[in-house]
C-alpha cells in the first residue's frame, strides 16, 4: 500500500517524501508494538507529544545553503554544507544503530522524530504536520478546511450577456451522420459477416460444478411455503416379478372375472410368468407410466397427510369393564308365546309380578312373569297399540289403546277391597266429566259394558265426524295414577300450550309436575302447575320415536327413527350430552330402569341394546354411559323387529316384545 | 426497472383480485388462469416454469372459484415471478419470433446467425433453490433416475423432438451414476420385474430406488405428451449432472470423466467409467496432498494428463487386481457394516457373461457386490477361456461346450444372491432348469402375512450361513420339503405361530361346547327347565357369534363418528389383507393338489 501511495505523491518535495517514509516506518513500528491500539489513542498520544515539545522549526529557515544538489557529494566531507554566513556546518556525531534503536524503544514519541539529512538534524513533527501527511496519504487536500466540491460558479455566463463568447453558427456536420464513420461501420459489418473479425466467444463455463459446497448452508426454503416432497412410487411386490411364485398368478377364470369388474376396480397389473430372462419383453406401458407420474408431479395438488399408524384398540374409549357393572340383562331366560300377531306394546305391573301385552291380533293378555303363564285375555277385535298399567299398586287398572280409543280395563287383581274401589272408580267415571268442560268436547268417557271398562273416545277438533283415522300414539300414566296422558295423531288431545309439529311421545316427570312432550325434532318441557314452557330440547335428530325419563328426572333419553339415541342432561344444556348411533334401523322404544342405572333401546333390527347410565349426585360429574350388551333373539317379521321393551320394576330384567309375536325376558 | 416491475406486479394483482376480499382463501389462492395472468406468460411456458420450479397446485380449504378449477398458492406464483427464468423465457420467446420472421422473409443468413446465438438458460440456481442441501436432492432422486434410465433406452425420434444428443446424455448420466454406486458398493437391492429392473441404493442414508427398463426396443405410444416429459427430463438431466458431480467430488474423482475412447466406441461405457474411477482414485490415494494447496495449476493439468495415460496403460485383462489394490488402500474410509457385507458378497468370484445375457445390468450389479466380471466381445477384461472363472452366466436352453472348472447359472442367481446377501446354491439355477421364483426384496413378508415357500428356504439358508453350519446337501426342491421340518425345529415365523394359535383356540372352543352340551344333557334330566330344546340349540349355535360381536360392538357405540370411521377403515384394511392371503393360500393349495394328481396320474400310467 505504501508503495502506491508514495508513487502518487511524486511531486512532493524530497523532504516530505523522506518524512513520509519515516512516518510509515514509525507507523509500522508503532503498529507492531501494539496492534490493538486504534487510531484514536494514537492521535491522543501525538497530541501529548505536541504539548511537551518546544521546537520552533517553523520560524527557523533552513540553515544549509547548498541548494538542490545531491547530498552524496558531501558524503565523505566533514561538513554537510554552509550556513548563511558561508561557514561550514559540521556533521554531528552519528548515533550507532544500537543507540538509536534503544532510543526508539525507550521513547514512545520516537516514531514522530525523523532525521533531516539535509540539515543533519532530528526533527520532531507536530500534530498538525502529521495530520497533513495523513491527509496527503489518503489523497485528500492537506488542509481540512479546503472544500474540493465547492459549488461551481460560472463566471462566464450571466443572464443578460450582450456578447456571446462565440457568434459562429452551428456547423452542418454537427447535424448529419458522418459519412466516413458509416463507411467504417459497413466495413466492419462485412468483416464480421465474413468471419474475418472474430469476437471473443462467451467464456465456456463448466456445465456442472459443485453446487452444494459445504452442506452447512441454511435452508432457504423456510422463506417459502413448506415443501412437500412428492410421494414415492409404490415398491413392487412379489407378484410383479418376472418369475413370481405360482400362487401369485391368477387363474384364467379369475382373469376372466376381471372383465366383469368396474374399470377402476380392475387390477392394473396382471402377474405373468416368464421362464427365462431372454423371454421378458419390453414393458408396453413404460412410457405411459412415466408420463402419468410426470402428470402427477406437476398437476396434482399435494397435501401433507399424516399417516396414522395406530392400534385400532386405542381408538376405543376407555370404559369401565362390563364385569364391574353387573347385574344387567344379558341372556334370554323366558319366552312368552300365545299372541298370533306382532306384540305392539307391553307393560309391567308395578309389583313386577305380571306383565300385560297388547298385540296386533286384537288381544290384550296378562302374563305371569315367573312362569310365562297367560293369565287373562281380552279379545278386543282391533289392533291394540298400547298398554299401560296404572303405577299405583292398589289400583290394578290397565289402559289400552285401540285405534282412537283408550280402554281402561279392570284386571281383577288385588284383594276384594281394592277390587271394589276399582269397580267403583270405573263405574263413576262414566257420565260425569272428570275433566274440565272444554276437554269433554273432544274427549268422551263412555262405559264399555263388554269388557267392564271405560272407553275414552277421541274426536277430531275440526269437523263433526268421529275420528277413526287418528290413532292414539302414546299413553302415559301420571306417577300417582290420577292422570292419564294420551297422544293421538289428530290433535285431539288438549294441551294448554302451543305445540310446534305433531306430538310423538309424552312422559311425566317422575317426581315433579313437569311434562315432556316430544315432537318430531324437539322435546318440550312444560310445567303443569304454572302451565308454561320450561325448556325446549333440540334433539338434532331426523325423527324422534320415543322418549324416557331417568327416575331422578334430570336426564332424558330420546330414541329416533334413524337409529340414534340421545342422552339429555337437563342441567347441562338443551343439546344432547351424548348421541349414540346404536342401531342400524329405527329405534322403536327406549326405557329406563327404575332403580338400577340401566337403560335400554330396542329397534327394528331385532336387537335391543342395554346401557349402563349412571347419574351422579355431584353436579360437576357428567353421567357415565357404557354400552353393555346387545340382546338378540327376535326375528324380523314384516320389516319390524322389536316393538317394545320394558324393564322389570325391581329386578335388572328386560322384557322385549317382538313383531314375531313373542315376548322375551332377558335376565342377568 | 425494479420499481417498474413492482408497480406492474401490483397493478396485475389488483386487476386479478379486484373487488375481492384481501384475506382468506380468496386472497391466498389463485386459479391457474389468474396465475397465468399475473405471470404474463403463455400456458406452455407456465407449465414449463411449474415443472422447473417444482410448483404444484394446492388444495385450498374453501374453493372460492368453484370445484373444477386448479388452485395455486399466491406465494408459489410469486416464487415463479421472482425467478430470472421467467424473464429468460420471455426473452427466448421474443428471440424465436425474430428467427421466425427472418425465416419468413427468406433471410436464411440472418436466421442462421440468430439461431447460432439463441439465448439459453441454466438451471443450476433453480436446483440450488429447490434443494438447498445435497441430502434434499438425494431424497428426490427416484423420479429423475427412473426417467433418465427410461430415456436412455428410447430411440431418438425427430418427430417427437427427442434428439440423439439427449439420449446419449441420458445414457452417459446413467452410466456415471451406476459407476459411482458400483464403485462405492452402495447398491442394496435388485428386483427383476416385468416392468424393468428395480434397483435400490443407499447414498448418505437416503434410500434411492429407481427402475431401469429392460434392454429391449421400447414401445412408443401416441397418447403421451412428450413435451411435458422432455421438460421434466431437462430438469432431471441437470439435477443428475450436479448430483453426479457432487458424488464424484466426494470420492476425489474429477467430473466429467474422460473415458477411454476405445471402450466408448465399443459401447462399454460402464466398464470404461469404472476403470476411470479406479485409476483416478488410485492416483488420488497415491499422491495425497503433499504438494499442499499452493500447487500451481499447470502441475495439476499435468497430473490429469498423466492420469489419462495411466488409464490407458492399465493392464487390460486384470481390473480386479487393481480394484483390490485400491480397496486395500482405501480401507480406512469409514464404511458401515452393510457396505462391507455388500462388498464381500462376490469377493472371490470371477464371473463371465455369455453373449445372450443382458450385459448392462449385470456389469453394474456384480462389481457393486465385489465380483469381477467379463463378457464376450472386444475390450473385455478376460476371455471365456480363462481358467480362473468361477461362474458363467448363461441364458439359453442348453450349453454346448462346458468348462468343468466353472458353474453355469442363469442370471437370476446373481439377483437372488444379492437380495439374500449370501451365495445361494447354484443347482436350482442351472442351465435349462426352471429357476425358483424370483421374490421381491421390498416386501416385508411378516407384515404381509404370507411367506412364499422360497422365501422360507432362503431364510433358512441365511440362518445356516450365519451360524456357519453347512446347509443340508439336498437343495432346491428337496429343500422345499425339508422346510417343514426345519420350521418345526425353531425357524417358525410369526404368521405360522399365529395360525397355530388360531387353530388351538378353535379347538378349545369346540371342546368347551362339547362339555357344555354334556352338562346340559345331565341337567336336562333332573331340573325342570322351561327352555325348550329347540331354544337351547339355537342359543348354543348363536353363542360364539354373539360373544364375538358383543365383544367389539358396545365400545364401538361410544366412539365419535370420526374415530368410528377410522376404526372401520382399519378393520376393512385388515379384512382385505386377510382375504388376499386367503386367496394366495387357496391358489397354492389348488396348485399343489393339481401337481399331486398329475404325479399320481403319471405313476398310474407308468404302472
Amino acid at each position: 500500500m505504501s508503495h502506491q501511495e508514495s508513487q502518487k505523491l511524486d511531486n512532493v518535495n524530497p523532504l516530505e517524501t523522506r518524512v513520509e517514509d519515516v512516518i510509515e516506518r514509525g507507523d509500522n513500528d508503532f503498529l507492531d508494538d501494539n496492534h490493538d491500539q486504534d487510531e484514536h489513542s494514537e492521535s491522543s498520544q501525538s497530541h501529548q507529544a505536541v504539548d511537551e515539545s518546544d521546537s520552533s522549526e517553523d520560524e527557523v529557515a533552513p540553515r544549509n545553503t547548498i541548494g538542490d544538489v545531491p547530498l552524496e557529494w558531501y558524503k565523505d566531507e566533514k561538513h554537510i554544507g554552509y550556513d548563511i554566513a558561508g561557514r561550514k556546518i559540521t556533521k554531528k556525531e552519528r548515533q550507532d544503530k544500537l543507540d538509536s534503536f534503544l532510543a526508539s524503544a525507550d521513547d514512545s514519541k520516537n516514531w514522530r522524530k525523523i532525521y533531516d539529512e539535509y540539515n543533519d538534524e532530528e526533527v520532531e513533527l507536530t500534530k498538525e504536520e502529521i495530520k497533513h501527511i495523513r491527509r496527503l496519504l489518503k489523497g485528500k487536500a492537506p488542509h481540512a478546511e479546503f472544500d474540493p466540491y465547492a459549488p461551481y460558479v460560472d463566471w462566464f455566463k450571466w443572464d443578460d450577456a450582450k456578447h456571446p463568447l462565440s457568434n459562429a453558427p452551428e456547423p452542418k456536420r454537427r447535424f448529419i451522420p458522418s459519412k466516413w464513420e458509416s463507411k467504417k461501420v459497413v466495413e466492419y459489418v462485412r468483416a464480421i459477416r465474413k468471419g474475418l473479425i472474430k469476437f471473443d466467444q462467451p467464456k465456456e463455463e463448466p456445465r456442472f460444478y459443485r453446487l452444494w459446497g459445504d452442506d452447512s448452508s441454511s435452508a432457504d426454503r423456510t422463506k417459502h411455503l413448506a415443501y412437500i416432497p412428492p410421494p414415492k412410487p409404490k415398491l413392487p411386490g412379489h407378484e410383479e416379478s418376472y418369475n413370481p411364485s405360482l400362487e401369485y398368478i391368477p387363474t384364467q377364470e379369475e382373469i376372466n372375472s376381471y372383465q366383469l369388474m368396474y374399470e377402476e376396480d380392475r387390477p392394473k397389473f396382471i402377474p405373468k410368468k416368464f421362464t427365462s430372462f431372454r423371454s421378458i419383453p419390453a414393458y408396453e406401458n413404460a412410457i405411459k407410466d412415466s408420463f402419468e407420474r410426470c402428470l402427477d408431479l406437476y398437476l396434482c395438488p399435494r397435501v401433507r397427510k399424516k399417516r396414522i399408524n395406530i392400534d385400532p384398540e386405542s381408538l376405543k374409549p376407555k370404559l369401565p369393564s362390563r364385569k364391574d357393572l353387573r347385574p344387567y340383562p344379558s341372556t334370554c331366560y323366558l319366552e312368552y308365546r300365545g299372541h298370533e300377531g306382532a306384540v305392539l306394546s307391553i307393560s309391567v305391573e308395578p309389583s313386577g309380578q305380571w306383565i300385560a301385552s297388547g298385540s296386533k291380533d286384537g288381544t290384550v293378555r296378562i302374563w305371569e312373569v315367573e312362569t310365562g303363564r297367560c293369565l287373562r285375555v281380552w279379545e278386543i277385535g282391533e289392533a291394540v297399540q298400547l298398554v299401560a298399567w296404572n303405577p299405583l299398586p292398589e289400583l290394578p287398572v290397565l289402559a289400552a289403546s285401540v285405534g282412537a280409543d283408550v280402554l281402561i280395563l279392570n284386571t281383577g287383581f288385588g284383594n276384594e277391597e281394592e277390587q271394589k274401589r276399582v269397580k267403583e272408580l270405573l263405574h263413576i267415571g262414566t257420565p260425569t266429566s272428570d275433566d274440565s268442560d272444554d276437554m269433554s268436547s273432544f274427549l268422551s268417557w263412555i262405559q264399555d259394558e263388554k269388557y267392564d271398562c271405560i272407553r275414552l273416545r277421541h274426536y277430531r277438533v275440526l269437523g263433526s265426524v268421529p275420528s277413526s283415522l287418528g290413532t292414539v300414539s302414546s299413553i302415559e300414566w301420571h306417577r300417582k295414577g290420577d292422570y292419564l296422558s294420551t297422544l293421538s295423531k289428530r290433535l285431539t288431545q288438549r294441551f294448554p300450550f302451543k305445540l310446534h309439529g305433531l306430538p310423538v311421545s309424552s312422559v311425566f316427570h317422575p317426581t315433579r309436575s313437569i311434562f315432556f312432550v316430544a315432537t318430531k325434532k324437539n322435546v318440550r318441557v312444560y310445567d303443569l302447575l304454572k302451565q308454561k314452557l320450561i325448556k325446549k330440547l333440540e334433539t338434532q335428530l331426523r325423527e324422534v320415536s320415543s322418549i324416557a325419563v331417568h327416575p331422578a328426572g334430570d336426564n332424558l333419553i330420546v330414541g329416533s327413527k334413524e337409529g340414534k339415541l340421545c342422552w339429555f342432561d337437563m342441567d347441562l344444556s338443551s343439546k344432547p350430552y351424548k348421541t349414540l348411533k346404536c342401531h342400524p334401523k329405527d329405534i322403536t322404544k327406549v326405557a329406563f330402569h327404575r332403580s338400577y342405572p340401566l337403560f335400554a333401546s330396542c329397534s327394528d333390527d331385532c336387537t335391543a341394546c342395554i346401557f349402563h347410565g349412571m347419574v351422579y349426585a355431584d353436579l360437576n360429574q357428567n353421567p357415565l354411559i357404557v354400552p353393555l350388551e346387545i340382546l338378540r333373539g327376535h326375528t324380523s317379521y314384516d320389516g319390524r323387529g322389536v316393538m317394545d321393551c320394558k324393564f322389570h320394576p325391581r329386578q335388572p330384567w328386560l322384557f322385549t316384545a317382538g313383531a314375531d309375536s313373542s315376548i322375551k325376558l332377558y335376565c342377568h | 426497472m425494479v420499481k417498474r416491475r413492482v408497480f406492474r406486479l401490483r397493478v396485475l394483482l389488483e386487476t386479478v383480485t379486484m373487488g375481492k376480499k384481501k384475506e382468506g382463501n380468496a386472497a391466498r389462492y389463485v386459479t391457474r388462469s389468474q396465475a397465468i395472468k399475473i405471470l404474463q406468460v403463455s400456458l406452455s411456458d407456465f407449465r414449463k416454469l411449474c415443472i422447473h420450479k417444482g410448483v404444484f397446485p394446492r388444495e385450498p380449504k374453501k374453493k372460492v372459484k368453484g370445484n373444477h378449477h386448479t388452485y395455486y398458492h399466491l406465494k408459489d406464483v410469486m416464487y415463479i415471478l421472482h425467478d430470472p427464468l421467467l424473464e429468460k423465457f420471455r426473452e427466448i420467446r421474443a428471440y424465436q419470433r425474430k428467427i421466425k420472421k427472418a425465416k419468413a422473409k427468406k433471410n436464411d443468413e440472418l436466421a442462421k446467425l440468430l439461431l447460432s446465438r439463441a439465448p439459453s438458460y441454466r438451471l443450476d440456481l433453480v436446483i440450488r433453490d429447490r434443494y438447498p442441501t445435497f441430502i434434499d436432492a438425494l431424497r428426490d432422486l427416484d423420479d429423475p433416475l427412473t426417467m433418465v434410465h427410461l430415456f436412455a433406452m428410447l430411440p431418438a425420434i425427430d418427430r417427437l423432438k427427442i434428439e440423439v444428443k439427449r439420449i446419449h446424455n441420458c445414457r452417459r448420466l446413467c452410466h456415471e451414476w451406476q459407476a459411482y454406486i458400483s464403485r462405492t458398493h452402495k447398491l442394496r437391492k435388485v428386483f427383476v420385474a416385468v416392468k424393468g429392473i428395480y434397483y435400490q441404493a443407499e447414498v448418505d442414508g437416503q434410500k434411492i430406488t429407481w427402475l431401469a427398463p429392460h434392454a429391449r426396443q421400447q414401445v412408443l405410444t401416441d397418447d403421451v405428451d412428450f413435451n411435458v416429459m422432455l421438460t421434466f427430463l431437462e430438469f432431471y438431466e441437470a439435477l443428475l449432472g450436479f448430483v453426479n458431480f457432487q458424488l464424484y467430488h466426494s470420492i476425489n474423482v474429477k467430473y466429467p470423466p474422460i473415458l477411454d475412447p476405445r471402450l466408448e466406441a465399443l459401447a462399454a461405457d460402464l466398464y470404461a467409467l469404472s476403470r476411470y474411477l479406479d485409476a483416478n482414485h488410485r492416483a488420488a490415494i497415491q499422491e495425497p496432498q503433499v504438494a499442499g494447496s499452493s500447487r500451481p495449476e499447470q502441475e495439476q493439468e499435468e497430473s490429469d494428463l498423466r492420469l489419462a495415460q495411466l488409464q490407458h496403460q492399465l493392464p487390460a485383462n486384470e481390473p480386479g487386481a487393481l480394484m483390490h489394490l485400491v480397496q486395500d488402500a482405501s480401507s480406512e474410509i469409514e464404511e458401515d457394516e452393510t457396505t462391507r457385507n455388500c462388498k464381500n458378497l462376490f469377493q472371490n468370484k470371477k464371473i463371465f457373461l455369455s453373449r445372450e445375457v443382458p450385459r448392462e445390468s449385470l456389469l453394474f450389479v456384480i462389481p457393486a457386490f465385489g465380483g469381477i466380471v467379463s463378457w464376450e466381445g472386444d475390450g473385455a477384461p478376460f476371455a471365456e477361456s480363462d481358467d480362473s472363472i468361477t461362474h458363467q452366466i448363461v441364458d439359453r436352453p442348453t450349453q454346448g461346450h462346458v468348462y468343468l472348472s466353472r458353474e453355469y447359472v442363469q442370471p437370476q442367481w446373481v439377483y437372488d444372491c444379492i437380495n439374500a446377501r449370501i451365495i445361494l446354491p447354484t443347482e436350482p439355477y442351472m442351465v435349462g432348469r426352471d429357476p425358483p421364483p424370483h421374490l421381491s426384496p421390498f416386501v416385508d413378508d411378516e407384515a404381509e402375512g404370507y411367506v412364499p415357500d422360497y422365501a422360507k428356504t432362503i431364510r433358512q439358508l441365511q440362518a445356516a450361513a450365519k451360524s456357519d453350519i453347512q446347509p443340508l446337501p439336498g437343495t432346491g426342491n428337496d429343500e422345499l420339503d425339508n422346510s417343514q421340518n426345519m420350521l418345526a425345529e425353531g425357524f417358525i415365523n410369526r404368521t405360522e405361530a399365529m395360525e397355530a394359535a388360531e387353530k388351538k383356540q378353535e379347538m378349545m372352543l369346540l371342546e368347551k361346547q362339547y362339555h357344555n352340551e354334556l352338562k346340559m344333557e345331565l341337567q336336562g334330566v333332573s331340573s325342570i327347565n322351561k327352555l325348550n330344546s329347540e331354544d337351547t340349540k339355537s342359543k348354543e349355535q348363536s353363542l360364539p357369534d354373539v360373544e364375538e360381536q358383543s365383544a367389539e360392538d358396545p365400545s364401538r357405540l361410544m366412539m365419535s363418528r370420526k374415530k368410528r370411521g377410522l376404526y372401520k377403515a382399519i378393520e376393512m384394511g385388515k379384512q382385505q389383507k386377510k382375504e388376499r392371503v386367503k386367496k394366495l393360500k387357496e391358489r397354492k393349495r389348488n396348485i399343489e393338489a393339481a401337481q399331486k394328481s398329475e404325479k399320481k396320474h403319471k405313476k398310474a400310467q407308468v404302472s
